[in-house]
């Protein structure tokens, strides 16, 4: 797993690959808590690559929801691809983060 | 196929690794290997964190793979404390918002969900869960070749 992360005012674009799982789900949070506690109130992250999220990956990025609405702002997710679209769905999760298409519409979303 | 799993939390994702090397051997499609990894990586981190709290048992764990004709089956067997995730595992609440969701319990409602067929047997001290999956539509009505 690896995020590489970019800023624009207090909107960051996560663009995350490979794979959260069970063993570095941890690691997951902490970048995510990196970001967000460092200022970005917006977070979007970028999923054309990545792999596969488990259970461990969807706790962290719940985490990250939470700490987006406190400060305000929100996360969104972008380029999901198909299986890990009915990972978020079958847990619910598409009702705690926005999906869209492109990274331009889910900054905009923050407008 | 047997893999041998030591009760270790860097063993799940080694196990998603050789089942994942099997199925692309053999030339199973993403959607089968995705279903698998996910669950494989679900179950093993269950019983490795919590399956042998409070037992004396030395760990046993090991993962069979099955090729058939049809389908696909991995066997899951480990000797601790009996229980059946079918049964046993509370059903999140997945409509609840953010701030009211518990931090886990999505892990068994998600291989539920991935895997075609679960079946659990409690055999002679063994926890056994095999999962089957179809070699061909995967699982859910629409063929992901259609899109």
């Amino acid at each position: 797993m690896n995020i590489e992360t970019s800023y624009s005012g207090d909107t960051a674009v996560g663009v995350v690959s490979g794979r959260v799982d069970s063993s570095n789900a941890k690691d997951f949070d902490g970048e995510l808590s990196g970001i967000i506690d460092g200022g970005a109130t917006n977070l979007v992250l970028d999923c054309g690559s990545l792999r596969y999220i488990s259970s461990a990956g969807l706790r962290a990025l719940l985490i990250a929801i939470r700490k987006t609405n406190q400060a305000g702002g929100g996360l969104a997710l972008c380029h999901v691809p198909e299986n890990i679209l009915e990972v978020l769905e079958v847990s619910g999760f598409v009702r705690l983060t926005k999906v869209f298409e492109t990274v331009e519409e889910a900054q905009a979303s923050f407008k | 196929m047997r893999i041998a799993v030591k009760p270790d939390p860097s063993e799940p994702r080694r196990v998603v690794d050789e089942v994942e090397r099997f199925c692309l051997e053999r030339a199973l499609s993403q959607d089968i290997i995705f279903r698998f990894q996910l669950s494989l990586d679900e179950l093993l981190t269950n019983i490795i964190s919590y399956g042998f709290e409070g037992t004396t048992e030395d760990p046993v764990i090991t993962v069979d793979i099955r090729l058939g004709d049809a389908d696909i089956e991995i066997t899951i067997r480990d000797n601790g404390q009996p229980f059946n995730p079918l049964e046993d595992a509370e059903i999140p609440d997945i409509s609840l918002a953010a701030e009211d969701r518990p931090i886990g319990g999505l892990g068994i409602h998600l291989t539920k969900s991935f895997i075609d067929t679960l079946a659990y047997e409690r055999v002679e001290g063994f926890n056994c869960l095999t999962l089957t999956q179809p070699l061909g539509a995967a699982g859910s009505e629409e063929s992901p070749d259609e899109h």
